[in-house]
């Protein structure tokens, strides 16, 4: 386990020195205070809007910006290292194949969750310091939220990084991956619910096969468990199980989206050459 | 009780795709010795070293200081410090930093990383990024990271490949002073140049297959006449032969090199063509 938060640490210190990882937190910041800014203007005056709103225009946003750059991040991982040869010098140490795999996982995802706190923290700072309304537990919730989203996508990225031959590969995987989650599924269910006899069960399967769409329910559920805006799924899951429940499935479904993909990447990285 | 071999190698082949890259490969390092694994481009050195570390699948058997590579990788890999053709330690790290990293997955206290970057004659370059360092310094900190736990034995792909003559010189007598230190060490190199003094037992791999096996004055002895190999690094052969005849040198005196192993091994590594001067 030390070789794990070694590596893992070592994935923080190389993404803080590259400063990818300052650039995503400067980015985070200006679009949480430009999206806060702009949405009071719309509603006839200057200055912030409060965190609620803010939080309610963010989450569309980091829906799919948050899996974008966790995939392309995931994916430059394995790959990436394989063609720079640091792989195979990281594996002639004396460590396992999971450890090294384990351990890149670790810090990258705590590299990128810690850019989006560290933005959006800056962001709701200057905010609450600017506004009278101060919901700073809806904020604080919608954060953890999107943390949970990158530590899927990033294990999602790292399969897709240990299945892929060169660092290009990998990253082509990713952007379909996230075009197809955050744009083409959607788009799909819904003409299959409108030309089909898809409901129930199956409108539930749908819904846990897309970590986004998870994500983004259990984000409503929890911060605004308005039926009108849950969508087809989330209205479906609520009626049938009630909201407590409804947060169970979600997050067990979740968890399951860490695990099976980090674990598939296990198996692929033990199973490939180096 | 003491492993008879500091590394031995069973019959190993190894395939990637349909390509053969080692064909039933075996020998015995001998407890503090030096072997250096001779070869061009694709004769299966680097691939060698691989499966002396246990990091691709293989068929056959390795045993490093008696643990068996297959079966017991990273028990194998703690009497290993491996050096890579291309040093792979981070760009961005200090030399402390990147040797720090190192010591903590090889679980060796911080003091080795001061002990290592003396013996690799980088004290004064320890705040250094490694970015900023060398090649030959670079490649010195590469053994430095190699020796912090103290391994018994050293695998070394090509050291010196991408060095000077003065930098190789200097890892050359860095390698002999481990060696001194009683540690078993096997490197691969494409050049017979400098390997006189350093090892014992020179091993060339022949498109996978170990074409031989002896001191390097028994394959000095096998590369006949007075020859010169040279490697025109991309230039065109015209402009070669050009020269040449300026210099005196007739034509008929130089012909394109057949480069059977016992002359590649004079030859550099780069797949440039390859032109033959050769003196009657």
């Amino acid at each position: 386990m030390n070789a794990v938060i070694t590596i893992a640490r070592k994935e923080v210190r190389d993404a803080v020195s590259s400063n990818w990882l300052i650039a995503y937190a400067v980015l985070f910041t200006l679009l949480a205070l430009g999206l806060s800014y702009l949405g009071q203007r719309n509603l006839g005056s200057v200055g912030f809007e409060n965190f609620s709103r803010t939080t309610a225009s963010l989450l569309n946003l980091c829906l799919l910006l948050a899996p974008l750059a966790a995939l392309t991040l995931g994916s430059g991982a394995i790959a990436g290292d394989r063609e720079r040869g640091t792989l195979t010098y990281l594996l002639s140490q004396p460590l396992d194949r999971w450890e090294v795999l384990i351990g890149k996982y670790l810090g990258l995802a705590a590299s990128i969750a810690l850019a989006t706190t560290l933005g959006f923290g800056i962001a709701g700072v200057v905010i609450a310091l600017q506004t009278s309304a101060m919901d700073v537990g809806t904020y604080i919730l919608f954060l953890a939220l999107v943390v949970v989203l990158i530590v899927v996508m990033t294990g999602i990225g790292l399969a897709l990084s240990a299945v892929s031959k060169t660092r290009a590969q990998a990253l082509g995987l990713a952007m379909l991956v996230w075009f197809v989650v955050a744009f083409v599924f959607d788009l799909v269910l819904i003409g299959m619910v409108s030309a089909t006899s898809v409901h129930g069960g199956g409108l539930l399967a749908a819904l846990l096969l897309n970590p986004i769409e998870i994500v983004r329910v259990l984000a409503i559920i929890q911060l605004e468990p308005d039926l009108q805006i849950l969508g087809p799924f989330g209205s479906y899951l609520m009626e049938r199980v009630g909201r407590a429940n409804a947060t169970i499935i979600l997050s067990a479904a979740l968890l399951m989206w860490v695990a099976v993909p980090v674990t598939l990447a296990s198996w692929l990285f033990e199973s490939r050459e180096a | 009780m003491e492993a008879p071999f500091a590394v031995s190698v069973r019959h190993v082949s190894k395939s990637y795709g349909s390509t053969r890259v080692l064909d039933d490969v075996s020998f015995d390092v001998r407890h503090g010795s030096c072997v250096a694994l001779l070869g061009g481009n694709g004769a299966g050195k680097t691939t060698s070293l691989k499966c002396l570390l246990g990091i691709v699948p293989f068929e056959g058997a390795v045993e490093v200081e008696g643990v068996p590579v297959r079966s017991r990788g990273k028990d194998a890999r703690r009497n290993i410090g491996y050096v890579p053709q291309i040093p792979a330690v981070g760009e961005q790290d200090t030399c402390v930093a990147a040797l720090s990293f190192i010591a903590e997955l090889r679980r060796v206290g911080r003091d080795r990383v001061g002990w290592a970057l003396e013996t690799a004659n980088l004290t004064a370059q320890s705040e250094m990024k490694v970015g900023e360092l060398s090649g030959g310094m670079r490649q010195r900190l590469a053994v430095a990271a190699a020796i912090l736990s103290d391994p018994p034995v050293l695998l070394l792909d090509e050291p010196a490949s991408s060095l000077d003559t003065h930098s190789r010189r200097d890892l050359h007598e860095m390698i002999a002073r481990l060696r001194g230190e009683g540690r078993t060490i096997v490197l691969s190199t494409h050049v017979l140049d400098g390997l006189e003094q350093l090892a014992d037992q020179v091993l060339v791999l022949d498109r996978g297959r170990l074409a031989f096996a002896g001191s390097v004055g028994q394959l000095s002895g096998r590369v006949r006449g007075n020859r010169f190999v040279v490697n025109l690094n991309g230039n065109s052969p015209s402009d070669f032969m050009s020269a040449l005849l300026v210099a005196g040198i007739p034509a008929e005196r130089v012909k394109p090199a057949a480069l059977p192993w016992e002359e590649m091994l004079l030859a550099a590594s780069a797949p440039d063509p390859a032109t033959q001067a050769e003196r009657s």
